[in-house]
């Protein structure tokens, strides 16, 4: 199960989906900037408050970082 | 053997590739992904063409128009990591172990957040301390916060925080800001801001999160703090020119020096265009014409001319 927190302002978290779209990777999106209880779990998973966070199986990974979630994808 | 390597993917790099494929120059251009640095700006309104357009939005838009060529080999996702000079041209290695052959370069890599360099900046890094406003402007709701820098990026900066932020201080290191008037005036009609000049940042501390800021007052040497929980860093950019460092001549900021008439650098061989060239005006529309105007230098040069 793939989860990523995102803001509606930042470039990156989209293409942190259109490269999860382009693996037909399928993810649920959590907007943080208007859902507290979305903000504090991603604060939890990540102990910081930058965006874009991608929750790959448990697997977290800050940033838009290819390498890393390629890794998580082919676990 | 390929005629040109172009190396980077903002509007530099997207505006040569253009030219160069319909000039029919063989050409590879490497980049890591499209956008450049205005990928990040939410409107902007001085693109020619464009009333209002997001930078994602124009780089997609740019990189769309890039892919519509034919003659093009392009290769994304990837970093050019070392050029070297050959005899009859350059090696360009990338970190997927592979090296490519080419008659020229064409440096297109823009440039990179520049780091504030104080303690506390690098341990709070996603912990209240941001490079990108845009990005994590939302998560600062009700919250007060700092921006490092009274340039134009220390402004823009402070327009994405108008909306969530409870207070912004603007912390300035000169004693006025440069940042474009129409800007500051958007920004300091809000009554949301104070500014701060003659401000040297000493210090981030915290505990797990960013508590405060510590600046020195440089007029009358006193020490402040602020108590905070975001701080924007938005000092300006570096250039990416460390792969091209002891090849061709830098100039104190790390930017390539080129001829301005034909973006030449000092090596034959390597034309430099937008951000990492020591052009006087940091803008989209000018890397562009800067890039047309090395490519249809370069067209010349390996015809000989």
């Amino acid at each position: 199960m793939i989860k990523i927190y995102t803001t509606s302002t930042c470039p990156y978290c989209e293409m942190v989906k259109e490269y999860l779209k382009e693996r037909n990777a399928e993810y649920e999106e959590h907007d943080v900037s208007n859902d507290e209880a979305s903000q504090k779990e991603m604060l939890a998973k990540s102990h910081q408050m930058g965006v874009p966070v991608i929750d790959i199986d448990g697997t977290i990974i800050i940033g838009f970082n290819r390498g890393e979630i390629d890794k998580a994808l082919n676990k | 053997m390929n005629d040109l390597i172009i190396i980077g993917g903002g509007p530099a790099g997207i505006a040569a590739g253009i030219y160069a494929s319909r000039k029919k120059i063989k050409t590879l251009l490497i980049t890591d992904y499209f956008g450049g640095q205005w990928i990040v700006a939410s409107d902007i309104q001085n693109f020619i063409g464009f009333k209002s357009i997001s930078g994602f939005n124009l780089s997609k838009a740019l990189e769309e128009h890039l892919r519509l060529q034919s003659d093009i080999e392009i290769k994304d996702q990837t970093l050019a990591l070392k050029i070297e000079k050959k005899d009859n041209g350059f090696a360009v290695k990338t970190n997927k172990e592979e090296v490519f052959e080419t008659k020229t370069v064409l440096m297109a890599l823009g440039t990179h957040y520049r780091k504030l360099n104080v303690p506390g900046e690098d341990k709070f890094m996603g912990r209240g301390v941001f490079y990108c406003a845009t990005c994590d402007a939302p998560l600062m709701k009700g919250k007060a916060v700092a921006i490092v820098g009274g340039g134009n990026s220390g402004f823009e900066s402070a327009i994405d925080l108008l909306p969530y932020a409870s207070k912004i201080y603007l912390l300035e290191y000169a004693n006025t800001f440069s940042a474009d008037l129409t800007t500051q005036e958007k920004a300091k009609n809000s009554g949301k801001i104070e500014a701060i000049t003659m401000a040297a940042v000493q210090e981030v501390f915290g505990d797990e999160f960013v508590k405060g800021i510590k600046y020195q007052n440089r007029q009358s040497g006193e020490i402040k703090e602020l108590a905070v929980e975001g701080i924007f860093i938005s000092i300006g950019y570096q250039p990416s020119s460390e792969i091209v460092k002891g090849l061709v001549e830098l100039n104190k900021a790390g930017e390539i020096v080129v001829d301005c008439k034909t973006q030449r650098s000092s090596l034959e061989g390597i034309w430099a265009a937008g951000d990492i060239s020591d052009a006087l005006y940091r803008q989209g529309n000018i890397a562009i014409g800067d890039a047309i105007k090395a490519v249809l230098n370069i067209h010349d040069y390996l015809k000989g001319k």
